[in-house]
């Protein structure tokens, strides 16, 4: 159990590292398009496009932040309670949190998977810059796979007695 | 069961969740929106429904500017500023009683106008001006319940996240909750250091005169205002005289930043990919709290309950002021047990649209309830920034940082009853833009 532990969270994190790199890499971007785009148009050419790119950029900055935002445990959370309850009962509603949340983020994964291949089928392309949504939305379908493999690296980590619920 | 009860019993199972499964809020509102969808129509519309709005939260350009604005805020911080900031003001006010903490005070208004982070501003502020303070034996209840009251300014003075939150979710111009943001932010601000005025009169060993610096030194320091002032005064300016939208008002402020960190060779390459992860960090859990809050809206939009809420608080034969006076009770409580951003993005399905029925101002409403819930960021027992204080200023302890943070509660309650009685406060430099 400690292996498939070991070996699951060695590849979540360089996963995760990749995921976070590309993700800083589309923020500069939204940052130098959008920043492009106010100096330019002043000059009477403004950016082709920035109104569908910056949408699409934000969709990659998000999804693929977000397993990285869960191992830091930046998404907030209410844990006044759970903070006094017996390490055993802690135990338990850990179960269920990650059980749950695994079980969304499969199904939300599957379901953007669904979506990106309908929207390839059809050939959906952005209005002005004809570019395909298809990557993006696969995009965000692999953040929340990613996202999904923490939290099932976090639910068998309290199976074996480790993670947060261990003190 | 009628749909108001599997609306009622949503809330429940909501609540549940949030406060025995300690599951984050995002997840939390998305996973209740998700069921109560697939109750009420089918597994398939419900699935369908996560997807699609999964992908448009993530895609939407109006999310865009909340990265940037991070962004901005972050290389701020990651640079410096606020230091220098702290610097030049104690520089001016150092030799007037309690011109520490009235610093202190000012450099949280001023970096609160260029980053709407609470815990970035408490930490560095802790970091940089207790040990001022400690220096001149200021009294430490006071010390850090003046750190930990500024830093929640981050919230109310533009640019702030939770006001763009409110104004995305609420359908409002962002540029007006900013512009109402601002009077609303000082004034408390203002109170604040009142408040240190009063404190150091009553008890004039709390805070001891600093040493008196020349002109000379005093105009040295000036460029640690110019900084902040002249990011403030790009973004809000150029909201304000249409030059470009909030998102652009974001990238602008990020790259002007940039340059002036890079520039002041301030911004070190590990401060800068810091201040990357950091951005991303807090603009992810921003997008799943709006993407949770809009699954969960859809549900409570089937179920009719916030406009059947709305029609019922209508309806009650009781002053509007006192049903308002009920909400904001609710708004102090909830803002104790949990962060604003989500505490927010809960309720204004619900209260909203009764503050609408009641006739009030919705951007008077907007920024008067982010007033009240940055309240919970320092009362117990979630109270982040005293958490934050407390966790640095590890001699002072917890007790002191909430006893420091009581003497400014005066000050919260005179703004509030001031915004109620004078609502142009908040509704008047809105008003003036197109």
């Amino acid at each position: 159990m400690m292996n498939l532990i070991a070996s699951m969270e060695r590849m979540s994190r360089i996963l995760n590292k990749l995921l976070i790199a590309i993700a800083g890499l589309f923020l500069v971007a939204m940052m130098s398009l959008a920043g492009a785009n106010v100096v330019l148009r002043s000059f009477g050419v403004p950016v082709k496009g920035t109104f569908e790119l910056m949408g699409l950029f934000g969709a990659v900055v998000a999804a693929f932040a977000l397993a990285k935002t869960q191992i830091e445990r930046q998404h907030i959370a209410v844990d006044v309670l759970i903070r006094v309850f017996p390490a055993g009962v802690k135990r338990a509603l850990c179960v269920v949190k990650y059980l749950i949340g695994a079980i969304f983020f499969i199904l939300a994964a599957w379901q953007t998977g669904q979506l990106g291949t309908n929207l390839w089928q059809v050939h959906e392309l952005s209005e002005t810059l004809r570019i395909a949504y298809f990557p993006f939305v696969y995009a965000v379908s692999l953040g929340c796979v990613m996202i999904a493999l923490v939290l099932i690296i976090e639910l068998l980590k309290v199976f074996n007695g480790e993670g947060e619920t261990k003190s | 069961m009628s749909v108001t009860v599997v609306g009622l019993l949503g809330i429940g199972i909501l609540l549940f969740m949030l406060l025995f499964l300690g599951m984050p809020v995002g997840f939390t509102m998305a996973v209740v929106g998700f069921g109560g969808f697939w109750y009420l129509i089918s597994f398939k519309a419900s699935l369908g429904m996560v997807g699609s709005e999964l992908w448009n939260t993530f895609s939407s350009y109006g999310l865009t500017m909340v990265p940037l604005f991070v962004f901005m805020g972050q290389i701020c911080f990651y640079s410096g500023l606020n230091e220098r900031l702290f610097k030049a003001t104690h520089t001016v006010t150092g030799h007037v009683r309690g011109g520490l903490a009235m610093a202190t005070i000012f450099a949280c208004a001023g970096f609160a106008a260029i980053c709407g982070s609470n815990t970035a501003t408490a930490a560095t502020m802790t970091a940089v001006a207790l040990p001022e303070m400690k220096k001149y034996k200021y009294n430490p209840a006071l010390s850090v319940g003046s750190i930990a009251c500024g830093s929640t300014l981050g919230v109310v003075i533009p640019p702030s996240l939770v006001l763009i939150l409110v104004g995305l979710y609420t359908g409002q111009s962002i540029s007006k909750l900013f512009y109402g943001g601002i009077l609303a932010g000082f004034l408390l601000a203002a109170s604040f250091m009142v408040t240190i005025v009063i404190l150091c009169w009553l008890h004039p060993d709390w805070s001891p005169r600093g040493e008196k610096r020349t002109l000379e030194e005093k105009i040295k320091a000036l460029p640690g205002f110019f900084e902040a002032f002249l990011l403030f005064a790009l973004v809000m300016g150029g909201l304000y005289a249409g030059v470009f939208t909030p998102t652009e008002a974001g990238a602008v402020g990020s790259i002007l930043a940039l340059i002036i960190s890079v520039m002041r060779r301030t911004l070190t390459w590990k401060g800068f990919t810091a201040a990357v992860v950091d951005t991303l960090q807090v603009s992810c859990m921003v997008f799943v709290l709006i993407a949770g809050a809009v699954m969960f809206s859809r549900f409570l939009a089937l179920t009719r309950i916030p406009f059947d809420i709305a029609d019922w608080v209508a309806a009650l034969p009781f002053a509007p002021v006192a049903i308002l006076g009920v909400i904001f009770i609710i708004y102090i409580i909830g803002g104790a047990l949990m962060d604003s951003l989500a505490l927010l993005l809960i309720t204004i399905p619900i209260f909203f649209p009764v503050a609408e029925k009641l006739g009030y101002d919705p951007l008077w409403f907007g920024v008067i309830i982010t007033v009240i819930t940055t309240l919970g960021a320092v009362t117990p027992p979630v109270g982040a920034s005293t958490y934050v204080v407390a966790g640095i200023a590890k001699d002072i302890g917890l007790g002191s940082v909430f006893r420091g943070v009581l003497y400014f509660l005066p000050a919260y309650i005179v703004c509030i009853i001031l915004y109620m009685a004078v609502p142009e406060i908040i509704t008047y430099l809105p008003s003036l833009i197109r």
